[in-house]
């Protein structure tokens, strides 16, 4: 996954919208991205029913009930046009099908608009957070997964007295997770990934 | 595995940024390479 996180700005210019899958949840997925230094391009839960969708494409591994490694190309007028498998014990050449999307995308001719460029986030004043607590986690794990570290400063009010004070002094109370952007507080984790998402992720 | 030239199956899943996506609204706009693996936090 890493290298196809690398490799995004060839696949966008080859109008191809990369989608990972597995049976996992997508709490499994939020935290693994981010031990891969994140992972932008959505993971898919193939979870409820689990893995339903991999068993449509005939990649389900029934007797161990979890999915082959196999990649799906699809052009834009929802045709398959590239599966093949590498097991799961194996390893996909990303280079090689970077390639493949590019050729998909030249036979199929112009008339595809560009990705479009993300917004951006604007100015955030900072992201409070709390220890052991899963919103905040929540909240993390997406900052993390859209790279936005550089972007948004944290600010952890559980070790950090001064942060506590700071929260208190801009919100009035000391809840978080909260995101501050130019003075104005939010408060719920989701709303807190949405904004995050909604400047700065570029599926499309 | 499904073939070349079939009709590719649709789905909507969730993601892990909170988003649901689904097959559905790339058509005619996107091209999509689906990466299916077995598990999170495996080698390779």
């Amino acid at each position: 996954m890493p290298e196809t996180e690398q490799l995004l700005p060839r696949f966008r210019a080859a109008h191809t919208q990369v989608l990972g899958i597995s049976v996992d949840s997508i709490f499994c997925h939020a935290n693994w991205a981010h031990s891969l230094n994140g992972i932008s391009f959505p993971l898919l839960a193939d979870f409820h029913p689990k893995g339903a969708t991999a068993q449509a494409y005939g990649l389900y591994l029934d007797g161990a009930g979890i999915t082959d490694r196999a990649t799906v190309i699809i052009d834009a007028g929802g045709v398959v046009r590239h599966a093949s498998s590498v097991t799961p014990s194996g390893r996909r050449n990303i280079e090689e099908l970077a390639a493949l999307c590019e050729r998909v995308d030249k036979e199929h001719g112009a008339g595809l608009a560009d990705f479009p460029t993300p917004e951006g986030i604007g100015k955030v004043d900072a992201l409070f957070v709390k220890s052991n607590c899963g919103h905040s986690l929540k909240a993390l794990l997406a900052r993390a997964n859209l790279h936005l570290e550089d972007q948004v400063p944290l600010k952890n009010v559980t070790e950090d007295a001064e942060a506590r004070n700071e929260l208190k002094r801009l919100t009035g109370k000391d809840q978080a997770p909260c995101l501050v952007v130019q003075g104005k507080a939010m408060h719920e984790a989701d709303d807190i990934v949405r904004y995050f998402v909604s400047g700065a992720a570029d599926i499309g | 595995m499904i073939s070349v030239g079939e009709k590719a199956p649709g789905f909507k899943l969730p993601d892990h940024l909170g988003r649901e996506v689904g097959l559905e609204q790339f058509a005619g706009r996107r091209h999509v390479m689906l990466l299916f693996y077995p598990l999170d936090f495996t080698p390779t």
